[in-house]
This record gives C-alpha cells, structure tokens and sequence, in this order.
C-alpha cells in the first residue's frame, strides 16, 4: 500500500516545525514515532501536503524532575518512559499503561507525544478509501450522518491512548506551543469531546511536553482488550491515588476520557464511581464487541481497579 | 521397521528452512523482471448490481498504462471446480455479487500510475437489491443473484443413511441444539500475489497456489490455451490453510493483462483485498438433533446445515460435505441424515478452510458432553464409547484401515488427569475434549494420485521431481526426507524440482491432506524402484546377493561384510554406461471408490486412509470481565508415522492457534454487505502472549499403505481444537455455549445467563 | 514532490539514494535495493513482517518513511550473517522448527535480535513478550518461543 503524495520537511526547533506548518498554510501533518500517523495517511485518512518531522528537536527528547514536577519532552518513547527510574518508583499507573500500550516494538518507536495525540479509531473508520467509498463517508470523513449509530450526528469514535488515562489520573499538564503562543493546561482540557475533531487545539500547536506533579502516588491500570498485545483498549480505567485521594480515568469508550475524583474509598463511594461511569459511557457499535458488553465494562474495570488500590493499600 | 530407519522418524531440519531465515526465500511479490509492469484491480463498491457498462479508454489514455481489461477482454467463460458450479466468470461482465469483486483492471509502470488509470476507468452500474443473510437468502421473494440456483441454494448436500426417523424415536435421549459460528479470515501472512509473464504464445505464472495442476487447468479452460503453453511454476507460498486452492481472479486478470501488454505483470493484493477478494471462510448455522441409547451410543444423528456461500460455488459442494464426513469418519453411528445448504449472498467468496465447519463440529462434540452427563458419563467414556476402531466402515461406507482415535483420547486424558478433574473443576474452570478424524485426500477423480520421476546424475546426487507443493506446512522437506531414507544419501544431496506443471506431473496438491499419504508415497515407490536398479548394479560389482546391500551415506555396501562398498555415483556411472540410467517413475493412487460423487452418490471408499486426533483445553474465566484464558493445552494425533515429528509438532502447535486460540478470538465481522475487520488489527489472529503452554503428543497407528506408515500430520487438530475449547467453556460455566468466537462479551453474556438459572 | 537525499548505512554499505518524500523505508529495501527479506503483510504496522533493525532498534519499515532515515544504521534480515557464518537466532529458528511458510520469519528473528542485544539472560515472559509484537500464522510461537530461548543461551 503506497503512502499518498506529500513533502518532507524536518524541523529542528518547535519554532522551524511552526515555521514550515506556515509555510504549507496549515496543510501539514506533524510526524513524530509514525505509528499512529502513517496507517492513517496509507487510508487517506489524512493527505497533508507535507509532513513536518518533529525526532529532529532535540530539547523534547529529555525527561527531567525538578520544581516538583517530572517533565517529560513530548519525543520520549513509550518503551524509554517505560523503563524510567522515576516513572517507575513515582507513577506505577502510568508504567502500566506503558507496558499495555501495543507491544514492545511500537513502543520503542511511540513517542508519548504522539500517543496522547493520536486520533479516535472507529471499525469503520480506518479503512481504506475504497472501502470507505463502498460504505458512504461519515461524520467523521465529512459525510453527512454517522455509519455506525444511522442518522446520528455527533461521532463518538473511540479515543485509545493508554497513556492519557494514567497521566489524567496522575493530574498531568501538557505544554502546548504554536503560531498563537505558547500555553500549558490540563491533559484532559485539550479533548473537544467530538470525535470527528479530537482535539481542541490551535491550528498548527505542537504538543511539546508533558509533566506530572513528583508526588508518590499507587497506581492500577485495568485494560480490556481481546489479545494481550497490539490491540487498542476495548474499554479502560486508569486510577492513581495520593494523599489527597484518588483519581479514576476511563476511556477507550467515546472520544475523550472521563475524569472522577473518588469522594471516598467506602464500598459505596466505589460503587457509586462506578455506576456514574456506566451511566456516562456512551458505547456505540464501533469496535469488535458489543457496545452494551463495553459499557458494562466500564464499571467493572472501574471497581476492579479501585478495589485493587484499596486492598493494596491494606 | 522404525528402529532400522535413518533418517524417516528423525527430527530433521527442513530443507527449506535455510533460505527463510536468511531472508532469500523468494515469494511471488519478490519477484522482479525486466519491463515488468504493476497491475492494479478496479473493484466493485456495490453488493449486488447490474454491469450497463465499462469504459476503459480514460484509462489507457493515462500516461504509462500499458494495458487495461476488463471481463469483455475474456472469452466469457465461467469457471468452476464441478460441471454443476460453473458460475464465476472472475471478471464479471453481467453484473456483480459483493462488495470488492473484481470489476476491472490495469498494467502500469508503477502503482502510482495504475492507481491514476484506475480513477478513470468508467463503470456504469444499475444497483440490485442485495441479501446478506443465508437465511433471508433462502426465502421466496429474496434476490436471486444467480439465475440457476433456486433460492439461492448453491449446493444442497442431502445424506440419508439407516432409519433415522425410528432411531430417533425411540432413543432414550434426544437433544436439539443450534450451534452458530463467524466464518474466519484465512489471514496467511503472504497477501495473495501473482506474476504472469506471457511471451511466444506461452504463459508463465507464480503465485502461491496449493495445487499448481488444477490452477493451471483452470487458466487454461479460461485463456484457451492448451495445458502445455500455461506454466504455473514454484514458488514459495507464505501460508494457504485452504485459501489458495483455486484459481483466483488475479490469475486472470494478470494473464490477460500480461498478454495485451506484452510484458510480465505483477499484481500484489493489499491486506484489505487479500480479506474482502480473495476467499473467506464460511458462516455457518447448524442444527444438531442426537439421539442417545441408555448406554451412550449415538443411534441417531439428524443435520441440517446452513453455509453462507457468499457470491460465487468455489469449492461448494466439498465445502458442505466435509464437515459432516470428518464427524462420521470418527463417530460410530449408522441412521443419519444430514441436510448441507451453502446459500449463495452478496457477499465475499467462501471457501475450504484447515479448520472448516468449527459451529457443526464444537457443537456435537458440546452437546455430546451435555447428554452424556445426563446419562452418567463422562466426555472420555462417552467418546471411547463411540469412537471408530480400525476395520469398521462409516456411515457412508468407507473403511476405516488404521485408527489411533483410543490412543489418542486415552493419552490426552491420561496427561490432563481428566476423568478425576472432571467432576470437580473449580467454578469458572473447564476443561474439555474434542476429537476427530480426517480423509488423507479428497476424491477428485484422476487427479487423485500422484507422480514422481527421479534420476541419478553421475556425481550421484539425485534430481526428484514431483507435483507435490509446499505451503509452508514441509511437505518439500518431507518428500526429501523420504527419498533420502530410500536411497541413501543426505538430504542436502537431493535436489527438488517440484510444483512446475511444465515439469511435474499431476499431484492432488496441498488442500486434501494427501501430501504425506499419496504424494509422499509415490515418491517412495520412484526411489524403491531407483533402489532396485542400483542394487542390481552393486550386488553384481561387489559379488555378494542382492539381499545383502544396503544403502547409507552415499554408499552401497554389504551388510555382512561392511568392507565390499562402493559409491552410489560409481553405481550411477556404470548404469550410465549400460544405457540403463538410474531413472524411475513412481506413481501412486489412493483405493478410493471413483464413482463417489458429493451430491448425487454421497458414498463409497472416500479415502486411501484416515488419521485421528484428541485435544484436551483447559479454560479460566475471568467472572468480572467474561474474558476466558486457555493455560494448558494438550493435543494428539494419530499420523500413522511421523516423518519429521518437528514438523507434526508445528503443525499441532499452529493448529491450537488457528483453531484453539482463534475459537475465543477469530471471527469476520459485517456490517451487512461490509467486511469491518479486513485487517491483522481488527482480526485477531493469537499473538504468543496469548496462546497456552502446549504439549503435542505424536501417536503412530503404522497405516498399511501410508508411506513409512504415514498418514496426514498437519490438519486433524484444526478441526477439534475448537471443539475442546467449546466443550472447556461449557464446563466451566454449566451453559451450552452457541455461538463461536467465544470473544468475552458472548462469554458474559453466557455468565449472565448461568447466574439467572441459578436463581 | 520534490525527492529527498538521504544517506544511511545498509548491511555496512554507505548508500545514498534520492528517493521520494513518501517512499516507506520498506518499499526502499525491497524496491530500490532489492532486499526482500522484509515483506509487507498488513501494510499498517500492524504485524511486524517488515521489521528491520534501525540504529540498534526494530522497526516497522512499512510504517516509516526512507526520508527519515538520514544517517541511519540499518541492518536487514540479509546483512545479519557475516562472513558466511548465521546469527545465533537463524541457527536456532531452523534446527528447532520455527519455520514454517517463512514470511513472518524474518521479521521474527529482526524482533527477537533486538531483545537478545539488550537482555543476555531473557526469561521465557520476556521472549513471549516480545514477540508478541510480531503475528505468525503457522507456528503457535512455540517453537520461536524455544528457538529465541536456545539463541540466548548460545550468545551466552
């Protein structure tokens, strides 16, 4: 399958990847591992006039700790992030939503950047442009009404970044830099919540870096999925807790993650969690089981997780 | 005999395993050649419409093409396996029946351009109404998509042996399930390829085929071109499982292609065409009555069954046969009747597969293990019960002549502990036991047996040369290893010309299970007849009696006194010199009955011989999520002989994958007349971290007339695997289980299910 | 499109190529340098029968583009036997069965060399783990399972 027409440009700044974004008036895709991007670009899914490679900046390559924050530079692979002493000792959630990410090859080539913004997956969606023809193009390709849920007008494609969840539930902040400036803000801000546009992003903003608050926290990742590697979560539930309490993330179900801060760690109050993130799971038939079966599991992976911190605890 | 053999029972390593790993293993789309051009396939994006019209010229006006065509370029000839299923035209020029047939096609100089030239190729198409469901298919009122067949009932297989209605009436036990599988994706790595180069009026192809004579036939009828101008030539092939049986319409398109331009042609499938265009696996719905005496014994079975075709015969008649005659050819019962319907749908074509038929099978082998607790038994009593023994006869009369099926479900329990872990598994723990036989080779008429020229050269390194072709599964390697074993010189001293139809002769090809039992014996009867000669030769040189050589490393010597030897090249020299070569043809064909025919004399001898196979798999259920994990595996199969026991074990251990594994995760889905998982992301073929720990166990039945004892070694745990990873689920959750995949949600719905009954 | 220069290492032979901006590395080795021994199954990153080893790592060339290759080390299923003699994991892929169809194959051993160059004691989960990047259609991965154990041993 060959890729589609394009330019290649490689930046060496943040600021030369903005300048060559401009230079092809926005109709540039930015590159980093590939692994997201690439199968998105053979389907036609996206047809940039140029891909502008972002491996070349070498200042978002590096992970530091200090000012109480654990920075992480947005081209830092999922397998080196992974394998990181402090990532290890402080976020165990995010280790093992590392270690669940595809498999061990991709993660070397994944960088963190890329995999939290990587775009929402559909079962008919990312497919060829002859098999998208044969079905009619949806929401999501500029068609008129959603393929999976008929004459449905939002797109509620699955958004499967492992690595999103943890890092919710760890309160992380992204850096963001583009032609308008640049700004940080909560991971979970930058999802629109529609899957046919995932992010609510500037035009031309690169994610830069990632940073977490150095504060020991235990962590569980729970991730369903039908193979134990390479698949994309069919359902998941990140938790981390602190001190100050704990953080449930779920996703792999709709277009953006869905944050809950657990009012107490009772039997009730983890129920209670639980059934709010059944209720607000939105599953529709667009992945390989059955959208009732996921939205169940929302909740349980979301009492399994948590009891599982809980009884850690003990 | 096993103790006095060299290198037959030895694990060898296989003689194209060196190549592979060195990555110089050519496959069809590593081919390159001089003024190549690439093909690219127009397909079709409706399920069911009419063909007003095809207007190639934008395309040929497209810089670069060299040659476009469509089925008006053709003869108008429609193929098909059997006189009475002749209906695939491979490029349509009346109308077409799913969604990625092949409508058009072009030859460029690179596949940028081919793409171009194929945006602008016109097809002017009159949409039909379409049927997705073998169900509403059959219906009065549903489209017909193909005029002759009646409700859309491509192939009606109706079996009717004994008194089945008054074994069913008066049974102790009767039961009536409906058992539904997902047709599966062949998922062989290798995406189909073809290579057709077309020069002085001979045609040359590669592409990875499990029987070049019949793909060569096939092209021949479709070009008219006599047999000896279509050369369909060795190549590796990177996996078939019964998905490269017959001739694609790839074949065709890039012969014709081939021929308008002059040049060689290739033509490489994407992942997506190779799920949606070239063959699928069959959907099946099957209903299963059984009727049981007090003491266990089946007294009467009563089938119907449902295949979903999809758009055109392929293999259809043997497709819904096989099924039930693996069932019959391990199971001992004599009233049955079996109604088979492969149901013609707008949808991608069907065809035979290593681990056909998993709803039909699992869902005897479950419902067997329902009733037998009824009864008291246990799934080993009940199959020992049950099960052929060597010299009986099948329902539909064929006999049985070697039979390890008691060895092998007695081993299998006997290392899984079975029968005491039976009655008291942990909750959400099951274990269970499928079991079946298998023909080695289909009837197929003359095309039944097979051929081996072998010659000696006078370095004494020796040239066999047969039909027998390789998909991967060492049926290369074992000839050799064969031939080795005979003759007596190493196997890296034979050289193998094979699979080539300008060279070889017919072979029934790798889709049959025949390779080991027909192929490998004509291979053997060459190399014995080549021994005699050679024989001859020395005992006379070497003044000692013939029955005193033997024959090892290169050598023919006496046996009494070791020191009289000669060369094996010094024998081939001085046979050359007698104007007697060492040359010999060795021919052998299976005792089956020629005038059985699959639907209108469903009987008679079926196979030269049968092998057999017991899988034992143990499960796990996760209770929150319904996901089911398979720890252990045990699997064993009667191969009357194992050649190269690696081998067997390989294609044990692949078999628990491609069946086992795959009956929690392998399934098509579709939303109606589209196929959601084309794909190696959305299909999920079992990755290592997913698969059981697994113990194959070779258990040799020493056949009669199988070559060294061989029988088939490869396919038999394909078609149980799934049935003991049914019947495990069902266990562990006390629910029949219905329907295959067994992903988790069907599985937490089951556990739903089961906490209802328990209140 | 305008072709982009790139020079990089393959198999140790300096090679440098003008190749276009949307060439996969894949279609580069198999297309332009005629090394096959990587082969495209699912085009998509998907399978792994396209890795090779780049700088050090495994990579999945159907899925990365040549023009990103600049300076590279790359090293095929070809390039891994010097001086005639195979890689630990090519004796061992063959003498214990894990070859069956051979189109994972090469992919396989390029995964698998990548564990073994960084782990000199791989335990069992290790190896399952990490060819668990990789789909094999024939083999149930036992036989690659032991085939990589045996490699390790002999490296040792």
């Amino acid at each position: 399958m060959i890729l589609p027409g394009f330019e290649y440009r490689k930046a060496a700044s943040v600021a030369e990847a903005i300048a060559f974004y401009n230079d092809f008036q926005g109709k540039a895709r930015y590159l980093a591992g590939g692994t997201d991007l690439m199968p998105l670009l053979k389907y036609r899914l996206s047809t940039p006039a140029a891909v502008v490679d972002l491996k070349g900046i070498q200042e978002l390559g590096a992970i530091s700790a200090d000012h109480g924050w654990l920075t992480i530079g947005a081209n830092v692979t999922l397998f080196d992030l992974k394998n990181d002493p402090v990532v290890k000792e402080y976020f165990p959630v995010l280790c093992q939503s590392l270690e669940a990410t595809s498999c061990e090859t991709l993660q070397m080539r994944g960088t963190i950047g890329g995999n939290l913004l990587q775009d929402t997956r559909c079962i008919e969606y990312n497919k060829t442009m002859e098999w998208r023809t044969a079905r009619g193009f949806c929401l999501k390709m500029g068609g008129e009404t959603c393929n999976v849920v008929p004459h449905s007008r939002i797109c509620l494609s699955n958004y499967c970044s492992d690595n999103a969840l943890s890092l919710i539930a760890l309160s992380a902040e992204v850096s963001l830099a583009g032609p308008e400036g640049d700004k940080t803000t909560g991971l979970e801000k930058i999802f629109s919540g529609c899957g046919s546009r995932v992010f609510a992003l500037g035009p031309g903003e690169i994610l830069t870096r990632i940073r977490i608050p150095m504060e020991k926290s235990r962590g569980v990742y729970e991730k369903l999925r039908v193979r134990n590697s390479i698949d994309y979560p069919l359902a998941a539930v990140a938790v981390a807790m602190r001190q100050n309490g704990a953080r449930v993330c779920v996703g792999g179900v709709g277009p953006a993650p869905r944050v809950y801060d657990l009012t107490g760690t009772d039997a009730g109050s983890v129920r209670d969690g639980a059934q709010k993130a059944y209720t607000d799971a939105r599953a529709v038939p667009n992945s390989t089981l059955s959208p009732t079966y996921r939205r169940k599991m929302v909740r349980a992976l979301f009492r399994r997780a948590v009891n599982k911190i809980l009884s850690e605890g003990k | 005999m096993k103790d006095t053999m060299n290198i037959v029972g030895k694990r060898v390593v296989r003689s194209d395993s060196l190549a592979k790993v060195t990555g110089r293993a050519r496959y069809t789309a590593d081919l390159k050649m001089p003024n190549m051009l690439v093909a690219k396939v127009l397909r079709s994006p409706h399920p069911h419409a009419k063909i007003l019209g095809i207007d190639l010229s934008g395309a040929l006006k497209t810089p670069g093409v060299k040659a476009a065509v469509s089925g008006f370029d053709g003869f108008g000839i429609k193929w098909g396996v059997f006189r009475y299923t002749q209906d695939h035209a491979m490029l349509p020029t009346d109308k077409v029946r799913y969604i990625g047939e092949d409508v058009a096609a072009v030859a460029a100089v690179d596949e940028e351009t081919a793409l171009e030239a194929l945006s602008r190729i016109r097809v002017d198409y009159d949409p039909l109404p379409a049927v997705f469901d073998p169900l509403e298919a059959m219906r009065e009122g549903a489209p017909i998509i193909h005029e002759q067949y009646k409700n859309n009932i491509n192939i009606h297989v109706h079996i009717d042996v004994g008194e089945m209605d008054r074994a069913m009436e008066s049974a102790f036990l009767v039961r009536e399930d409906t058992f539904k599988a997902a047709g599966e994706a062949y998922a062989m790595m290798e995406p189909y390829a073809v290579v057709a180069s077309y020069e002085n009026g001979f045609l040359d192809l590669w592409m990875p085929n499990a029987g070049p004579h019949v793909r060569a036939k096939a092209l021949s009828n479709l070009l008219k071109i006599p047999l000896n101008r279509v050369r369909v030539r060795h190549i590796n092939s990177g996996g078939a499982f019964g998905g490269r049986s017959e001739v694609a319409p790839g074949d065709l398109v890039a012969s014709l292609l081939s021929i308008k331009a002059e040049r060689p042609v290739k033509l490489v499938l994407s992942r997506e065409e190779n799920a949606t265009s070239s063959r699928q696996v069959h959907d099946i719905i099957a209903t299963i009555k059984t009727g049981m005496s007090k003491d266990g014994a089946i007294v009467a079975k009563d089938f119907r069954v449902v295949y979903d075709g999809g758009a055109y015969s392929s293999t259809g008649p043997i497709a819904t046969s096989i099924p039930f005659y693996v069932y019959e050819e391990c199971y001992r019962f004599s009233n049955v009747r079996y109604n088979g319907y492969r149901v013609i749908t707008n949808k991608g074509i069907r065809g035979m597969y290593g681990c056909h038929g998993r709803a039909f099978l699992a869902g005897n082998e479950a419902q067997m293990d329902m009733m037998a607790k009824e009864l008291g038994m246990d799934p080993v009593e009940i199959r020992l019960k049950n099960g052929l023994t060597s010299g009986e006869m099948t329902a539909t009369k064929s006999r049985i002549t070697s039979c390890g099926l008691k060895e092998t479900i007695e081993v299998t329990a006997a290392k899984t502990d079975f029968q005491k872990r039976w009655p008291k598994t942990p909750k959400l723990e099951g274990i269970g036991m499928g079991c079946i036989a298998i023909m080695c080779g289909f009837p197929m008429g003359f095309r039944s047996g097979s051929s081996c020229y072998l010659k000696i050269n006078d370095d004494g390194y020796v040239t066999l040369v047969t039909g027998v072709v390789d998909n991967g599964q060492g049926n290369e390697s074992m000839v050799i290893q064969a031939a080795s074993e005979i003759l007596g010189v190493p196997m890296e001293d034979i050289n193998l010309v094979n699979a080539d139809t300008e060279i070889t002769n017919l072979d029934p090809g790798a889709y049959s299970q025949a390779a080991a039992f027909v192929s490998t014996n004509a291979v053997k009867i060459a190399c014995e007849k080549a021994r005699k000669q050679i024989v001859a030769i020395a005992a006379e040189k070497l003044g000692v009696a013939e029955t005193d050589i033997a024959l090892k490393n290169r050598l023919v010597y006496s046996v009494e006194k070791p020191e009289k030897k000669m060369p094996i090249s010094w024998v081939a020299r001085e046979a050359f010199a007698r104007a007697d070569p060492i040359a010999a043809t060795g021919t052998f064909f299976p005792n089956i009955d020629l005038e059985r025919e699959w639907l209108s004399r469903p009987w008679g001898q079926m196979a030269g011989t049968f092998s057999y196979a017991t899988s034992v798999a143990e499960v796990a259920i996760d209770p929150e999520t319904g996901k089911i994990t398979i720890p252990r595996f045990t699997a064993a199969h009667d191969c009357g002989r194992a050649i190269n026991p690696m081998a067997v074990e390989g294609q044990i251990e692949g078999s628990v994958q491609q069946a086992g594994v795959a009956a929690i995760t392998e399934g098509n889905l579709w939303d109606g007349c589209h196929l959601l998982n084309p794909d190696l992301l959305d299909y999920k073929v079992p990755l290592a971290c997913d698969m059981p720990e697994i113990e194959a166990i070779i258990v040799e039945s020493d056949d009669p007339v199988g070559p060294f004892g061989a029988k088939e070694g490869g396919i038999a745990i394909r078609m149980n695997a799934y049935s003991a990873v049914g019947c495990a689920v069902t266990h562990a959750t006390g629910v029949l289980f219905k329907e295959l995949p067994l992903t988790p949600d069907k599985v937490f719905e089951m556990l739903e299910k089961g906490t209802e009954v328990e209140g | 499109m305008e072709t982009v220069k790139v020079t990089f290492q393959v198999n140790n032979e300096k090679t440098v190529l003008a190749v276009k901006p949307n060439e996969t590395l894949l279609e580069t080795l198999r297309e332009r340098l005629d090394l096959t021994g990587a082969k495209e199954s699912c085009g998509i990153g998907s399978c792994g029968a396209c890795t090779v080893e780049v700088n050090g790592l495994p990579l999945r060339s159907c899925i990365v583009l040549t023009s990103e290759m600049e300076g590279a080390d790359i090293t095929t299923i070809e390039g891994l036997c010097g001086e005639g003699k195979l890689h630990p994991l090519q004796e061992t892929f063959m003498e214990q069965g894990a070859v069956q169809c051979g189109f994972c194959t090469s992919g396989m051993i390029m995964t698998a060399k990548n564990l073994l160059d960084r782990n000199d004691e791989p335990t069992r989960k290790d190896i399952v783990n990490t060819i668990s990047s990789n789909v094999c259609r024939c083999t149930g991965y036992k036989k690659i399972v032991a085939a990589v154990e045996k490699a390790g041993k002999y490296g040792r």
